[in-house]
C-alpha cells in the first residue's frame, strides 16, 4: 500500500507540475511535450510502473486529471482580444519528437542478454578476487536462480521482502557456504566463520538511532561540566563567607622570617667575611663531615696566638693581685670614721645597692620615700622660687649652668614621680604599702602582741561613733539602721574584749590553736575583735552580705557582678530596660542604688537593674529590695561592713567559720525590716505611679476663666463657668478613666508598664527584622558592640570597620585560580599580609590574584 | 595618707616628629558611654547624607565615533585600554586616562558586532556583519602615545572570511582560541583561517558567545531562538540549555564563582544561573524598564553592571535582586554595551549617541591617592552606614535616586501592572478550591525548560 500511495503522490506531482505549469504563461502544447520528453528518460525504469500504478489509479477513481481550458485571449472568441505576436518559440506543426526514451528502452531491450553476461562475469571476478577462490565456485550459483521479481518497489532497507519480514527465509552464512563445501579453501572459510561467531566481543552493534544518541552524549557531557562547576563548590563558599576578601596584594615584600632571612645573608663588612671564610672553610666542613679527627689538627694554635693569649691572662692576674692587695691594706686601717664614709659613700653608690640585698631593700624604701615626698611637694618641678625667677629672667636661656641646673631639676622630677615597676606587683604606691606595712606586721608581731594590737583598734572604733552628715548615710532611717548596727557590733566588741581578757588572764593558753603567722590568716583570725568597722563610703556595700560567700563560691569580690534590684521600675522614663552596670561604677557613694544581692541556686543571677540618677529627689525616692535566699550568715555580714581595703583582707573563709556558732541568724525579712524600719515603701511607690501615670495619660486641666474674664458683673459671676466647658472638662475625665484602664498595668498594683512612645528612640529601631538576621536575638546582639574608634581599643578599630572586599584602584583582579580547599577546616585566621604565608602557598602552585579570606 | 596619681612614661608620650599624633586614652568603659548607639546612628546618618553630596558617578564621555558604539572590549592586561567599535565599522583604542583616541583600527564594512582581546593583550578580534574575523596587533602602550594626540591607525595582522554575518566574539582566558558566533559558534584558532571547531545550536542565530574566565573551555551562549546554552568545547554537544519566554541578549560569567552565570533578558530583568541547574534562576534582578542590552561582571565578583535600552546604566549586587546603583545622563541615548574595569574602580558604558561614557563605580568614592587616616574614616563611615542601613530613615537616604521621567513613570506604570495582575491571581485562588491555583515563583517563571525524557 506504500508502494501505491507513493505511486499516487507522484502521479499527483505530476499532475501538479502539469498544473503549475500551465498557470505560468501558456506554452504551446508541442513544447510542453518536448519538456516533459526531455525529463523522461532520467527514471525510465521506473516510469513503466508508474505507468502501471497510474491506470490503476485510474481505476480506483482517486485522482482524476483536470484539464485546464485554454485561456480566453488565447482562445480568440469574438476577436475580443488584441492579437498580439507571440514572441515565445513556437514549433512548427508538423513536428514530430523524437522519442528518446522509446530508442533507449529498445537499446536496452536490445541488449540485455549481453548486459546480463557482462554483468555475471564482472561479478563472479569481483568475488573471486575478494574471496580468493576459484571462479568456478560461484558459477552454479549465478545461474541457478532465476529472477522473480513481484514487489511494486525494488526491496530494500525500506522495503523488505515478505519473507524477511515473516523471519523465513533468512540468509545465513550456511547458505552461503553450502555449495562451497568440498572446493578448495571451504575448511579454511568455515573454521573463520566459526570462530568469528564465538567471539562476541568484536561484535559491532547497529548504532542507535539518532535521537536516542543524542540524548545519551548530551547527559554525558551534562555529567562532565556539572563535574568540572561542582569542584569549585568549597572555595567558592569559602569565599562567600569570608567576612573580607582581599584583591589589593600585589607587593611581595620579601622575606619575613630570620632563618629566611640568614639563608641570604652575604657577608659585607671585613669582619663578616672573615667569619664567613672561617665557617664557610671547607676543610672545616670536611673535618666535620668525617669523623672529626682531623679538626685537630686545624685546631691548632700558633705561637704568636698563645703568645698574646698568655700574655693577657698575665695582665688580668696582675690586675686581680693589684686589687687584693689594695683591699688587704684598706682592712688594715683601723680608724672608724674612715670605714663609714667609705661605706656611706658605697651605700650612695647604685653599685653598692646591687651588692648587698639588705641595702638594695633600704635603697628601695629610701627612694620609695623619695617618691612620695617628690608627688607631694612637686618640689622639682620648676615650681619653686629659684626656679621661677631663673624662667623669669630668662637666665636659663643665657647661663648654660643654670639651664643644666634646671634640666636637672625636671629629670629629677621624671625620675621621681615616674611609677616604680621594681616594687612588687601593686599596680598603685598605696596598695604597695599597705602590704608592706601587713608584712611587716606579720613578721614582727607576735601573735599575742597582734591581738592588743587589734584590741586597741577595738577600743577606738567603740569610741568614735560619730553619724556621718553627708551623702546616703545622713538619711534618716539608714541613720537610725546604722545606730543600731552600731550598738550591735560594740556588745560584740564588748564581748570580744571580755574574751581577750580571759585569754589574757589565762597565759595566752588558748592561743595554742594554730596560728598561722602569715598575712591574711592572721588577721582573719583576729578580725572578729575588730570587726565592727564603719566607713562612710562604704554605704553600697552596707548590706552586701557577700563577702564569705564570695569566698565560697570562689568569686573575687572586685570582680563579682552586684545584682541590683529595682523594686520601683517606675524610674526616669519608666521603660524596663536592662542596663548593665559595672561594679565600679556602681559603688560610687553618690549613688544611690542599694544593691541586693541574690543568691539564687548557688550562682548569681543578674536581674534587672535600674538607671540612677544623681539628682537628690531621686535619691529620696527608696526600693524594697526582694531577696530570694537569704545566706546563713546575715548578722556577721552586717556587721562586717569592711573599711575599703583592710577589709577586703580581713573577712576570710577562716573568720565565717569561726563566728558561725556564736551568733543566731535573723530572717531575711527582720533584716529588711531593721534596714527599713519606718519606711513606707509601699505609698511611695504607688506615689510614683500616680506621676508616672498622670505624666502619661496627662491629667485634664480643670474648667477656670482667666482672671478678669467673665467677671464683670454679678450675673457672671453667678452663671460661674460655662456649661459647655465643664461638659467638655468631664468627658475629658471620662477618657482619662478609659485611656487608664486599657492600660496594661492597670490591674498589676505593683507595676508601673510605660507605654510612652519615645519618638528620638523610635529612630533606633526597625519596624521588621533586616534580612540575614533569623532572629530578633541575633540582630541586636550583631547592634550591640559599637565600632568606632571612641569606644574600641586602636588595634580592632580597622578590623571592625573592614569592608567586604578590600581592592585597590590600578590593581588589576584575575579571574579566580582554582585551588583545593578542604571544605571540612575553618575559615583560617591568617591575614594576607603575612607575606611568609603568601610564600609558602606561592610555593605550592598558587598563583597571584587568588581570594584569600581572613 | 593616699596619694592617687596619674604616672606615665615620658617615653610614651613624647612624640617623634612634631607632625605625630599625640596619644589619647580613652576609657573603653560602655557603662561611661550610655549614648554610644546614639552616636553611631547620628554618624551613619551623616555618613548617608555625605554619601549623596559627594556623589559624582560621571567622570568623562569618551567621543570620536560617527555611528552609535556596538560593542566594547576591555584590555586584560592593561588598565587604560579600551576598545570599542561602532556600527559603522569604526574600531578605536582609547585611553581612559586622558579620554582619548590612540588607535583606530579601520577595515570593517558594516557594522562591527564583536571585539575581544587576548588575555596577553597582544591580539584584538572584532567580527562583524561583513562576515569577517579580523585578528589586530594591538600596539605597546607608551608614554609618547599618552602626549601626543595623534592617532595612528593598524591594519589587521589577518582577515578570515565566514559564511554568514558574525554577531559575537569572546576569547577564551589564557588560550589561543576564540569563539565567534552567528548563525553558528566557530572556535577559532588564531593561526588558523578556518575554524576548529564548530557548533550549530538550532535554527537561529546565535547573538552572545562568552567564554568563562575559571573554566576556559566551557562557554555559554545566547540565541535568538530565546535559548541559553552551555557548551564545553572539547565535546561534541551542548551541555545544559535554559530555554526562557524572552531572549537573552548577553551573558556573563562571574569571575570568581565559575559555576555561575548571568544573562541580560529582552524583559528587563536579569536572571543569574547556576550552569549545573536549568529549572530554575538563582536570582532575578529587577530594575531595568526595559530590554537588557548589555552585562559584564566586576572582576571581583561581587557585582555586575548593566546597560539598558531604557538609556540607564545600573549596577547589582551579584545576590541582590535590586539594582544598588543607577547612571544616566541627559544625552545618554540606548546603552548598547557596558564593561567593569579590570580593577572594579570604574565602569563604562557605550551608547546610541556615538559616546563612551566613564563612570565611577562608586560614586561618591573619593579618587585619587588616599592617606591612611581619611582611608580609615572612609571605612569607619561605610561600616557604620552598612550597620544601620536597615533603619528607616538611612533606609530612606541611601535608596533615594533621581531618575530621568520617563524611567520615573515606566517604573509606576510596571507596578501598576504587576499589583493589579497580582490582585487578579490573589482572588482567582481565594475563589477557587485551595491547590488548584499555583504561583509560580518569579525564579522559575519565565523559563520554559522542556522535560528531557528518560
Amino acid at each position: 500500500m506504500g508502494g501505491l500511495k507513493r505511486k499516487s503522490s507522484s502521479s499527483a506531482k505530476s499532475v501538479a507540475k502539469s498544473k503549475k505549469k500551465k498557470k505560468g504563461p501558456h506554452l504551446p502544447n508541442s513544447i510542453l511535450k518536448v519538456i516533459a520528453d526531455q525529463k523522461r528518460p532520467l527514471n525510465s525504469d521506473e516510469e513503466e510502473e508508474e505507468d502501471e500504478i497510474d491506470s490503476d489509479d485510474e481505476h480506483g477513481g482517486d485522482l482524476y486529471e483536470y484539464e485546464e481550458g485554454v485561456p480566453e485571449e488565447e482562445s480568440r472568441k469574438n476577436n475580443r482580444y488584441d492579437r498580439h505576436d507571440n514572441y515565445d518559440y513556437e514549433l512548427p506543426d508538423d513536428f514530430e519528437d523524437e522519442n528518446v526514451e522509446s530508442e533507449d528502452d529498445d537499446f536496452d531491450g536490445g541488449n540485455s542478454e549481453n548486459d546480463d553476461d557482462d554483468d555475471d562475469d564482472r561479478h563472479t571476478r569481483m568475488l573471486q578476487s575478494l574471496t580468493g577462490m576459484p571462479s568456478a565456485a560461484f558459477q552454479g550459483e549465478s545461474k541457478s536462480k532465476p529472477v522473480l521479481f513481484t514487489e511494486a518497489y525494488p526491496e530494500g532497507e525500506f522495503n523488505p521482502t515478505r519473507d524477511v519480514l515473516e523471519g523465513k527465509n533468512v540468509l545465513t552464512e550456511e547458505d552461503f557456504l553450502a555449495p562451497l563445501e568440498g572446493k578448495p579453501g571451504y575448511h579454511k572459510t568455515s573454521k573463520q566463520i566459526a570462530r568469528m561467531r564465538k567471539d562476541t566481543k568484536h561484535v559491532v552493534h547497529a548504532p542507535l538511532p539518532k535521537p536516542q544518541r543524542e540524548r545519551l552524549e548530551r547527559k554525558a557531557v551534562i555529567g562532565l561540566v556539572d563535574g568540572e562547576f561542582s569542584k569549585w563548590v568549597h572555595l567558592v563558599k569559602k569565599n562567600r563567607e569570608a567576612p573580607t576578601v582581599y584583591f589589593n596584594q600585589e607587593v611581595d615584600l620579601g622575606y619575613s622570617t630570620v632563618g629566611a632571612i640568614a639563608s641570604e645573608f652575604q657577608p659585607r663588612t671585613e669582619f663578616e667575611k672573615k667569619m664567613a671564610s672561617l665557617l664557610n672553610d671547607s676543610e672545616v666542613s670536611e673535618a666535620h663531615r668525617d669523623d672529626g679527627a682531623r679538626l685537630l689538627e686545624l685546631n691548632e694554635v700558633s705561637m704568636e696566638d698563645h703568645i698574646k693569649k698568655r700574655d693577657h691572662i698575665a695582665k688580668i692576674r696582675n690586675l686581680l693581685f693589684r686589687h687584693e692587695a689594695k683591699s688587704k691594706r684598706i682592712k688594715k686601717i683601723k680608724s672608724k670614721t674612715y670605714h663609714r664614709l667609705k661605706n656611706k659613700d658605697l651605700k650612695k653608690s647604685s653599685l653598692g645597692a646591687l651588692m648587698d640585698p639588705e641595702m638594695a631593700k633600704e635603697e628601695a624604701m629610701r627612694q620609695e620615700a623619695k617618691r612620695v615626698e617628690e608627688r607631694l611637694t612637686l618640689k622639682h618641678r620648676n615650681t619653686g622660687k629659684w626656679a621661677k625667677r631663673m624662667v623669669r629672667l630668662g637666665l636659663n636661656a643665657k647661663y648654660d649652668a643654670t639651664r643644666a641646673a634646671i634640666a636637672e631639676q625636671l629629670q629629677m622630677n621624671a625620675n621621681l614621680s615616674r611609677k616604680m615597676h621594681s616594687m612588687g606587683d601593686g599596680s598603685s604606691s598605696d596598695e604597695s604599702d599597705d602590704e608592706e606595712g601587713l608584712n611587716d606586721g606579720s613578721d614582727e608581731d607576735t601573735p599575742s602582741r597582734l591581738i592588743a594590737k587589734a584590741k586597741e583598734k577595738t577600743l577606738k572604733t567603740m569610741e568614735d561613733d560619730e553619724v556621718p552628715n553627708a551623702g546616703l548615710m545622713s538619711l534618716p532611717f539608714m541613720a537610725r539602721a546604722m545606730k543600731k548596727k552600731n550598738e550591735e557590733a560594740n556588745e560584740e566588741a564588748k564581748r570580744a574584749l571580755e574574751e581577750y581578757e580571759e585569754w589574757e588572764n589565762s597565759g595566752g593558753e588558748n592561743s595554742k590553736k594554730p596560728v598561722s603567722v602569715s598575712g591574711r590568716r592572721v588577721f582573719g583570725a583576729t578580725a572578729k575583735v575588730e570587726a565592727p568597722k564603719e566607713s562612710k563610703k562604704d554605704s553600697d556595700n552596707f548590706y552586701d552580705n557577700s563577702d564569705s560567700d564570695n569566698d565560697m563560691a570562689g568569686v573575687e569580690d572586685n570582680d563579682m557582678e552586684d545584682v541590683r534590684d529595682n523594686a520601683s521600675p517606675a524610674r526616669n522614663t519608666g521603660t524596663i530596660t536592662e542596663t548593665e552596670f559595672d561594679d565600679a561604677a556602681g559603688n560610687q557613694a553618690s549613688k544611690t542604688t542599694f544593691d541586693v544581692a541574690m543568691f539564687a541556686s548557688g550562682s548569681w543571677k543578674k536581674m534587672t537593674s535600674c538607671k540612677n540618677t544623681e539628682s537628690k529627689k531621686e535619691s529620696k525616692k527608696t526600693r524594697a529590695p526582694i531577696s530570694q535566699s537569704q545566706d546563713k550568715k546575715g548578722s556577721r555580714d552586717e556587721e562586717s561592713e569592711d573599711s575599703e581595703s583592710e577589709a577586703e583582707e580581713m573577712v576570710d573563709g577562716v573568720l565565717a567559720s569561726a563566728s558561725k556558732e556564736t551568733f543566731e541568724i535573723p530572717s531575711q525579712a527582720e533584716l529588711i525590716n531593721r534596714a527599713f524600719a519606718g519606711d513606707d515603701v509601699l505609698d511611695e511607690f504607688e506615689k510614683d505611679k500616680e506621676e508616672v501615670l498622670n505624666q502619661e495619660v496627662p491629667k485634664p486641666e480643670k474648667p477656670v476663666l482667666l482672671p478678669g474674664w467673665g467677671d464683670w458683673s454679678n450675673v457672671q459671676r453667678k452663671r460661674g463657668i460655662s456649661k459647655r466647658m465643664v461638659m467638655e472638662h468631664e468627658a475629658e475625665e471620662k477618657e482619662r478613666k478609659q485611656k487608664l484602664k486599657t492600660r496594661k498595668d492597670a490591674r498589676l498594683k505593683h507595676v508601673i508598664i510605660s507605654e510612652k512612645v519615645d519618638k528620638r528612640a523610635e529612630k533606633l529601631h526597625t519596624t521588621t527584622l533586616p534580612f540575614p538576621h533569623t532572629s530578633k536575638e541575633a540582630f541586636e546582639h550583631s547592634m550591640r558592640m559599637p565600632i568606632g574608634p571612641e569606644f574600641n581599643p586602636s588595634t580592632v578599630v580597622s578590623e571592625l570597620n573592614r569592608p567586604e572586599v578590600v581592592k585597590k584602584t590600578g590593581v588589576i583582579i584575575k579571574p579566580v585560580k582554582f585551588e583545593e580547599v578542604n571544605p571540612n577546616d575553618e575559615v583560617d585566621d591568617e591575614h594576607p599580609r603575612n607575606h611568609q604565608k603568601q610564600r609558602s602557598k606561592k610555593k605550592t602552585g598558587k598563583r597571584q590574584g587568588k581570594v584569600k579570606s581572613k | 595618707m593616699r596619694i592617687k596619681t596619674i604616672s606615665r612614661s615620658v617615653d610614651e608620650f613624647t612624640r617623634e616628629r612634631s607632625q605625630d599624633l599625640q596619644r589619647v586614652f580613652h576609657n573603653f568603659d560602655p557603662s561611661l558611654r550610655p549614648m554610644e548607639k546614639a552616636v553611631e546612628y547620628q554618624r551613619a546618618l551623616t555618613a548617608a547624607k555625605l554619601e549623596k553630596i559627594f556623589a559624582r558617578p560621571f567622570v568623562g564621555a569618551m567621543d570620536g565615533h560617527r555611528d552609535g558604539i556596538s560593542c566594547m572590549a576591555k584590555n586584560p592586561n592593561y588598565l587604560k585600554g579600551i576598545f570599542s567599535a561602532s556600527m559603522d565599522g569604526d574600531i578605536r583604542l582609547w585611553d581612559i586616562a586622558t579620554r582619548r583616541t590612540v588607535c583606530q583600527f579601520p577595515g570593517h564594512q558594516g557594522a562591527v558586532r564583536g571585539l575581544t582581546v587576548s588575555t596577553d593583550g597582544n591580539v584584538l578580534v572584532s567580527c562583524g556583519i561583513d562576515s569577517t574575523v579580523r585578528l589586530w596587533n594591538v600596539p605597546r602602550p607608551s608614554l609618547e602615545d599618552s602626549d601626543l594626540s595623534s592617532e595612528k591607525s593598524a591594519e589587521p595582522s589577518a582577515v578570515y572570511v565566514c559564511k554568514n554575518a558574525l554577531l559575537a566574539v569572546d576569547h577564551q582566558f589564557e588560550g589561543e582560541l576564540f569563539a565567534t558566533s552567528g548563525a553558528q559558534i566557530d572556535i577559532w584558532n588564531h593561526n588558523r583561517s578556518q575554524p576548529v571547531h564548530s557548533f550549530k545550536p538550532g535554527n537561529d542565530s546565535v547573538i552572545s558567545v562568552r567564554f568563562n574566565p575559571g573554566e576556559p573551555d566551557i562557554l555559554a551562549v545566547s540565541s535568538n531562538d530565546r535559548r541559553m546554552i552551555i557548551y564545553d568545547i572539547r565535546m561534541s554537544s551542548a551541555a545544559r540549555e535554559i530555554r526562557m519566554q524572552t531572549k537573552t541578549n548577553s551573558i556573563a560569567w562571574n569571575p570568581m564563582e565559575p559555576m555561575n552565570f548571568t544573562g541580560a533578558n529582552e524583559d528587563g530583568n536579569c536572571y543569574s544561573f547556576d550552569g549545573r541547574k536549568n529549572e530554575e534562576a538563582k536570582c532575578v534582578h529587577k530594575d531595568h524598564v526595559s530590554a537588557v542590552m548589555d552585562i559584564d561582571f566586576s572582576p571581583t565578583g561581587r557585582e555586575f553592571v548593566t546597560g539598558s535600552y531604557d538609556r540607564s546604566v545600573r549596577i547589582f549586587p551579584y545576590n541582590g535582586g535590586h539594582s544598588r546603583e543607577i547612571y544616566h545622563t541627559k544625552r545618554m541615548q540606548r546603552v548598547f554595551c557596558v564593561k567593569y574595569s579590570s580593577d572594579a574602580t570604574y565602569v563604562i558604558s557605550g551608547s546610541d549617541d556615538t559616546n563612551l561614557r566613564l563612570w565611577k563605580a562608586k560614586a561618591s568614592e573619593q579618587l585619587g591617592v588616599i592617606l591612611p587616616r581619611e582611608q580609615k574614616k572612609h571605612e569607619y563611615n561605610e561600616a557604620v552606614k552598612n550597620r544601620y542601613k536597615h533603619l528607616p530613615e538611612i533606609k530612606r537616604i541611601v535608596r533615594h535616586r533621581h531618575l530621568p521621567k520617563p524611567i520615573y513613570k515606566a517604573i509606576a506604570e510596571s507596578r501598576a501592572v504587576n499589583n493589579a495582575k497580582k490582585r487578579k491571581d490573589d482572588r482567582r485562588k481565594a475563589s477557587s478550591a485551595p491547590g488548584t491555583i499555583v504561583t509560580k515563583p518569579l525564579r522559575t517563571r519565565r523559563i520554559i525548560n522542556e522535560r528531557e525524557v528518560e
